[in-house]
């Protein structure tokens, strides 16, 4: 807690607050910051399991507007009060966890679709909207922002965007980051900035890539135009299965390099074909490695480049067709994985420890950290998969998970074993040519191996962080920074 | 205590986020712990610390719910967050700790005779609840389809059949209404008993079932019993959105009957879209979606008493989703819903009983 709910200086503070956005959007009740003290990462979800207090925030803000956000920021700055932003608080790494109290800057509030500009293919929105809600919109006009992620239904837009998220077609379509035109953005300090129009340009370095991934480091994005496209008249998904996961995974790389475009590719190894696939699908393929891919867009273009797909799959690396209905199963059930019943829950312990690496050490970082969760965590299982593919190479959702027999029920023993295995497996991915995450962010979760990560150049993401936030109100304790 | 037997659903929905975006409560106050995920991870809170369930904040947020069920619907395992809130709601009914606007509700309605009054004969009987009432044209619509028809039906007027005392969590109360309410329509010697409130419908069809009630009479929600009259309509109902019902759709698996009656009414979708979950287009979706809650707090029954300034936020939520605010013609099941919509906005709402009255 910032400052003791007793001391009259909380209440000097919330009638700031109040003069600022409105009684109605400045929330201190135990429900609201209850609410916000927990999110989708396992240690406050075991935390709570274990009926243990959760770290909360002093205050809950909603501002209607980047003008009210900026007044938000400047009470912040004048107190220095810690400032974290929540959009939908379905991140994984702790990311938006008020882990030093202070101010909860919910987004939600600032969630209307601003404009859909037909001639440019473009919508301008909030960034607090819940993405489903963002997609329906467009969906209406006959456009898709093909960011259709696990998470859409209880994800902001702006989330998405500070921790450069990603969705089930990024292999044709692009991760969030390669979807935005342009943002807004208010700095720590309660500026109003808006970065150059338009992603494209040789008009100096791209403030606009700056703030995507910052996690509420470097600022609060209020506004983004993102790129739309028409719905595509064709869409066909075929799967084949493998006789090994290192077989298969030629058979994707040489797919992304035959540079035909698949809208998405994702190769399941042995384990979690046997386990997941089948479970989620209620289709016996048998064993081997199952690899889905898909191509949209015209009909005619869609049939060309599904047959010369074909050719590679059946071809040189001779995997089993499993048909559109192998893959048309997984399209449907894209989501299916991550509601309660498929989706890995307490009293197990798990974590997505995604990672991602060109072609040339994909497969060594998989091994790798395979080998040791194996060897240094026997009771825990590791199983992945390979979810967004690239023409140089290809994202690891690796998974580790123990069951509850096996998690220590001291919450602190249990955080330690948890933390323990990504040290290791973290550290592997690095040392094996990976990077620390891929489209999950880094958070509290992951901060502690940046400097590892990025060696001699960090100081340059303290320098750029100090900067813009003098008085380190923002987001204190994440990221490393 | 009550939410115990939820436990199973509690741990699965107290860490999920899947239905968050069909959040009618939290789509208008933007507060977390107006979402499925939070108010199940409160509830978890209370079972292992019985001491939380008297927290003031933790009450009035579990008041607050809509009871739209939208989320069980959604839900791929069909997971109740809508019975874990109503079990709260009985463990602080029963620890006495009820909050003031509640307790003077329930008073009201426990001191009200349930057994309904009825007039007239038929093997018809058509229920004019409190809310039926209160939409002055409803029953006006019913009688005039009926004589189109030729059908003699009796009315059966007031009453209580316990929905909004179960929903209150007041469930021995509300058992006690629903069996009189029961007793009272089976003496009534009616074949088909007709009602225009879907909660009246979910009542005498899924509670009295609970209850091991029977009740002899069919019971059909207005939109069926106008379908199985098969009328020739002289007039087509035009283009138009409807609106689904939260306990028709949720709570009853998507009931064809509105829908049918649509078409028979040679009603018009507005040019439909499709989304990535969807491959075909929802006729008459109203807004971006048919997932979402547009009912005002249908669900929760009363919501429009203990939550007046929240059932105002969500009619406003459906007016801000009209296409044309003034000249869309919106079509409703449930005359609550109704009644929120054209208080608090500017909307032209019918039911469905309105529109089939219109065309013939």
């Amino acid at each position: 807690m910032f400052v003791s709910k007793d001391s009259y200086m909380f209440e000097m503070i919330r009638t700031e607050l109040v003069d600022a956005i409105g009684k109605d959007y400045v929330n201190t009740g135990d429900s609201d910051k209850f609410g916000h003290s927990i999110d989708y990462y396992w240690i406050p979800e075991m935390w709570h399991d274990r009926g243990m207090p959760t770290p909360k925030p002093d205050f809950v803000v909603h501002p209607g507007s980047a003008e009210e956000v900026a007044k938000i920021m400047k009470i912040a700055n004048q107190y220095k009060i810690p400032v974290v932003t929540w959009g939908g608080g379905s991140g994984s790494q702790g990311g938006a966890l008020p882990i030093a109290g202070g101010i909860i800057l919910d987004t939600k509030r600032m969630n209307k679709v601003i404009n859909i500009d037909e001639e440019s293919l473009t919508v301008t929105t909030e960034t607090g909207i819940i993405t489903r809600h963002l997609e329906w919109a467009v969906n209406k006009k006959g456009y898709s922002t093909m960011h259709l992620p696990a998470s859409i239904a209880c994800s902001t837009i702006g989330g998405f965007l500070a921790h450069r998220g990603t969705g089930v077609l990024s292999t044709k379509w692009g991760k969030i980051e390669d979807m935005v035109m342009s943002l807004e953005v208010v700095t720590p300090t309660g500026e109003i900035i808006n970065t150059l129009p338009i992603p494209r340009h040789a008009s100096g370095p791209d403030l606009t890539m700056m703030f995507l991934g910052s996690e509420g480091t470097l600022g609060v994005i209020t506004k983004v135009t993102l790129k739309i496209h028409p719905k595509p008249e064709e869409r066909q998904f075929r799967a084949y299965l493998f006789k090994d996961f290192h077989t298969a995974m030629q058979a994707g790389a040489d797919l992304m390099r035959s540079r035909l475009q698949p809208c998405a590719v994702r190769l399941y190894d042995e384990t979690e074909t046997l386990t997941h696939v089948k479970k989620v699908f209620g289709m016996d393929i048998g064993s081997g490695a199952y690899l889905v891919f898909g191509f949209d867009g015209k009909k005619e273009i869609v049939e060309l480049q599904m047959k010369y797909a074909r050719e590679i799959m059946e071809g040189k690396y001779k995997g089993t067709d499993l048909g559109s209905k192998g893959g048309d199963l997984w399209w449907k059930n894209k989501y299916k994985f991550f509601y309660p019943g498929y989706m890995f829950h307490l009293p197990q312990a798990f974590g997505t420890l995604d990672t991602v690496a060109d072609f040339a050490h994909i497969e060594k970082v998989y091994w790798a950290m395979k080998k040791v969760v194996n060897e240094k965590f026997p009771k825990a299982r590791f199983i992945g998969h390979f979810s967004h593919w690239y023409e140089w190479g290809c994202m690891l959702y690796a998974r580790f998970i123990f069951e509850g027999k096996d998690v220590p029920q001291d919450p602190r023993e249990a955080a330690a074993l948890y933390n323990a295995v990504w040290d290791a497996a973290i550290r592997e991915a690095i040392k094996n040519g990976g990077v620390i995450n891929e489209h999950h962010g880094v958070g509290l979760k992951l901060g502690r191996y940046m400097k590892d990560l990025y060696g001699t150049s960090f100081p340059i993401l303290e320098g750029i962080k100090k900067t813009l936030d003098p008085n380190h109100i923002m987001n204190p304790g994440k990221m490393g920074l | 205590m009550n939410i115990d037997k939820f436990e199973e659903d509690i741990k699965k929905c107290r860490f999920c986020f899947m239905c968050r975006h069909l959040s009618g409560v939290a789509n208008v106050t933007f507060r977390e712990a107006d979402t499925p995920r939070v108010r199940s991870s409160m509830i978890w809170g209370v079972m292992l610390d019985k001491s939380k369930l008297a927290n003031a904040d933790f009450i009035d947020t579990i008041y607050s719910s809509d009871m739209s069920a939208a989320c069980r619907f959604h839900c791929v395992n069909k997971w109740d967050e809508n019975g874990i809130v109503l079990a709260a709601r009985r463990d602080i009914v029963e620890a006495g700790l009820v909050p003031e606007e509640v307790a003077k509700l329930a008073k009201k309605l426990v001191s009200t005779e349930a057994a309904p009054k009825i007039s007239g004969k038929g093997d018809v009987v058509y229920y004019i609840d409190a809310d039926t009432a209160s939409v002055a044209t409803e029953a006006k619509a019913f009688d005039k389809i009926a004589k189109k028809a030729k059908v003699k039906y009796a009315t059966a007027t007031a009453g209580e059949c316990g929905k909004a005392l179960k929903v209150l969590g007041y469930a021995n109360e509300a058992a006690e209404k629903l069996t009189a309410f029961v007793e009272a329509i089976n003496n009534s010697g009616a074949k088909k008993f007709v009602v225009s409130s879907p909660f009246v419908y979910d009542a005498l069809v899924n509670d009295a079932k609970e209850l091991g009630l029977k009740v002899k009479p069919a019971v059909m929600h207005v939109s069926e019993f106008v379908v199985s009259l098969k009328i020739k309509f002289a007039k087509k109902a035009g283009e138009l959105y409807y609106l689904e019902s939260d306990y028709l759709k949720n709570y009853n698996d998507n009931l064809k009957f509105p829908r049918e009656l649509l078409k028979q009414l040679k009603a018009v979708s507005p040019a439909g879209f499709t989304t990535d979950i969807l491959d075909e287009a929802i006729d008459f979706t109203f807004g971006t979606n048919n997932e979402e809650s547009y009912t005002c707090g249908e669900g929760a029954v009363v919501l429009n008493v203990i939550r007046p300034d929240l059932v105002k936020k969500m009619a406003k939520y459906v007016e801000a989703r009209a296409v044309d605010v003034k000249n869309d013609v919106i079509v409703v099941a449930s005359p609550y819903s109704k009644l929120q919509l054209s208080k608090n906005t500017k909307l032209k709402v019918s039911t469905l009983t309105e529109l089939a009255a219109s065309c013939l």
